[in-house]
């Protein structure tokens, strides 16, 4: 039997219905959400990354504000940007496209958001926050993988097993610490590509989420019959019957592990199209906190 | 063949001799580290907790102050003492002792502590800073954990650590700490559900398993792996049925488990004093950082 197919594309436009209607709510209060994005540099991967976050608020209804800076900006310039941002009442949003460029310490920068506006969950105090289970933004790669699981009809994940193929503060760790909250109760697993023994974790799992940008690296051997298989993965292969000569897949080998999965995630369009519709529901988010009572 | 015994007293002392030397050091410069704790009511555990800290801390050569408040002081009156505390250049590090009565707001009064005098790592800053991987106070209890696997000669590096327990004073900060891409750290983690209905099955998966859930002798040897590193965290006051005396007993039923493991932490005497020598090292590092 083949897999259920989690569709990111469908789930991520019912999501973005339903932020039309909580914008309009705000309208009503004169409140247009603003959303303002950092990017330091000529990056061409960052710089088409961060049109695709302008377009897609403004289609939307969120106003955007795409601030450019060159690459050899100082940091104390940088941070009175933020600053600017910080306490501009028309942006209730702030986010800095990654990477900076290496004579920026990323901690710093991060940090000088507002948590309040921090819509991309990478201050300390909300990251903090949300470990301890808190209310607080949340990175949109792991809300947006813990959002389609629960719109897909996996809600009840406790004592379930998840592993977590990725250990990065902006993947592994923030989906953590989601799903290891008392209330969400599954049975979390940290490991790397490196991980001695790693086949027996994933076979482990009742849902595995992998991303280590290695094309094919999950094959059926790695997972139980009947796991929930979750690719973050975005490798370019090369595919002579396309056109550029290349395709893009994820980590997980899809035409083997669906036959074996109950549920997976393409790649393109599982995980990917969630992240930027996580990140407008944070900007709703933020924009409604901000002008509450 | 019976495990190895870890013996927490040996390594917290080890500890504390190096906290001697680095004592000395400050105190050559002209420093006494300073640690206040913050003690609201009078719950004899916490007061006799703190007296084991204060006299640990005195043998070290750290000056401690216990800051006793009513058991009625409004949330208002307990964070204007934190921030006496934070600008109090007499201390280097400031503890809140927990549980706060029910009409105060733990998280709230935790944020008011400054980060860098933060020596429990409880300010949800320094919570953020451990995940992230940045230099920050880490909560001793799981600091101590880490620090006993160290120094056991049990590195936790490219190991499978199972840990039953998911507190934000030890479960959670625990996962922060090992998952890190760094010495002593660099495991697979897995934080667990203790409710999960074949929790054996996830148990029997580690190499180093730590008990922290809070149920006396809830961890049995059919729960562990034949060779696992078995670490207690569990303090559990007990009514010994013959005496009618309380003993502590931990998470881990440790007559059958140590027939079992390659080693295993005793209560008392395992991660308890490793905890206590761990907050005197924050509170050094913490007086370092302040005067350097």
């Amino acid at each position: 039997m083949s897999a259920k197919i989690l569709d990111g594309k469908k789930i991520s436009t019912e999501i973005r219905e339903e932020l039309r209607g909580r914008i309009r709510k705000l309208e009503q209060k004169g409140v247009t959400p603003g959303l303002a994005g950092i990017l330091v540099g000529e990056d061409p991967a960052s710089a088409s990354y961060i049109k695709l976050k302008q377009r897609a608020s403004n289609e939307l209804g969120i106003r955007s504000e795409m601030v450019r800076l060159p690459q050899s900006i100082k940091q104390t310039e940088l941070l009175k940007k933020i600053e600017l941002l910080n306490s501009d009442a028309k942006i209730h949003g702030i986010f800095v496209q990654l990477p900076l460029p290496e004579h920026l310490e990323q901690n710093k920068v991060l940090s000088a958001v507002s948590s309040d506006k921090d819509v991309d969950g990478f201050h300390p105090l909300n990251v903090g926050k949300a470990w301890m289970g808190q209310q607080a933004f949340l990175p949109a790669t792991p809300s947006g993988i813990y959002e389609m699981l629960i719109r897909s009809g996996y809600s009840d994940l406790k004592g379930k097993s998840v592993v977590i193929v990725n250990v990065d503060n902006l993947i592994g760790k923030p989906l953590a610490s989601i799903l290891a909250q008392q209330e969400v109760g599954a049975n979390v697993t940290l490991c790397l590509p490196s991980t001695p023994s790693l086949s027996a974790c994933t076979r482990w799992a009742d849902i595995l989420v992998v991303s280590v940008n290695k094309p094919k690296f999950i094959t059926p051997e790695m997972v139980r019959a009947g796991v929930i298989a979750i690719d973050f993965g975005s490798n370019y292969i090369p595919d002579p019957s396309s056109k550029t000569g290349k395709r893009l897949v994820g980590d997980i080998d899809f035409d083997t592990v669906k036959e074996k999965a109950e549920a997976i995630t393409p790649v393109p369009g599982g995980v990917g199209p969630m992240t930027v519709t996580m990140l407008l529901a944070n900007t709703v988010t933020a924009a409604e906190r901000q002008t509450s009572g | 063949m019976p495990a190895e015994i870890i013996d927490g007293r040996q390594i917290a002392s080890e500890i504390r001799e190096e906290l001697k030397e680095k004592a000395n050091k400050l105190k050559g410069k002209g420093v006494t580290p300073g640690l206040a704790a913050i003690l609201v009511g009078e719950d004899p555990a916490s007061l006799s907790y703190l007296r084991g800290i204060a006299k640990g801390c005195e043998a070290v050569g750290i000056f401690t102050e216990t800051v006793k408040l009513p058991q009625d002081v409004t949330q208002d009156e307990l964070q204007q003492k934190i921030e006496e505390l934070n600008k109090d250049p007499k201390f280097h590090g400031i503890i809140l002792q927990l549980p706060l009565p029910k009409h105060l707001d733990t998280l709230s009064a935790e944020s008011v502590i400054s980060p860098d005098k933060d020596v429990d790592g409880t300010n949800p800053v320094n919570t953020g800073k451990l995940l992230l991987g940045e230099d920050t106070f880490v909560p001793s209890t799981p600091r101590g954990v880490q620090e006993l696997l160290m120094r056991s000669g049990h590195s936790p590096e490219g190991k499978h650590v199972v840990i039953c327990g998911r507190s934000n004073i030890v479960g959670k900060p625990l996962m922060g700490i090992l998952v890190q891409k760094q010495k002593g750290a660099n495991a697979t983690v897995t934080v667990c559900h203790t409710g999960t209905k074949d929790l054996r099955s996830v148990t029997k998966q580690a190499d180093i398993l730590v008990a922290a859930m809070g149920k006396a002798k809830a961890i049995t040897a059919d729960m562990i792996r034949e060779g696992a590193v078995v670490v207690d965290v569990g303090v559990n006051p007990v009514k010994d049925p013959e005496t009618a005396k309380f003993k502590l007993v931990g998470d881990v039923d440790f007559e059958s488990v140590k027939d079992k493991a390659l080693a295993i932490t005793p209560v008392p005497g395992g991660t308890g004093p490793v905890t206590t020598a761990v907050l005197m090292a924050n509170t050094i590092q913490a007086t370092e950082r302040l005067s350097g």
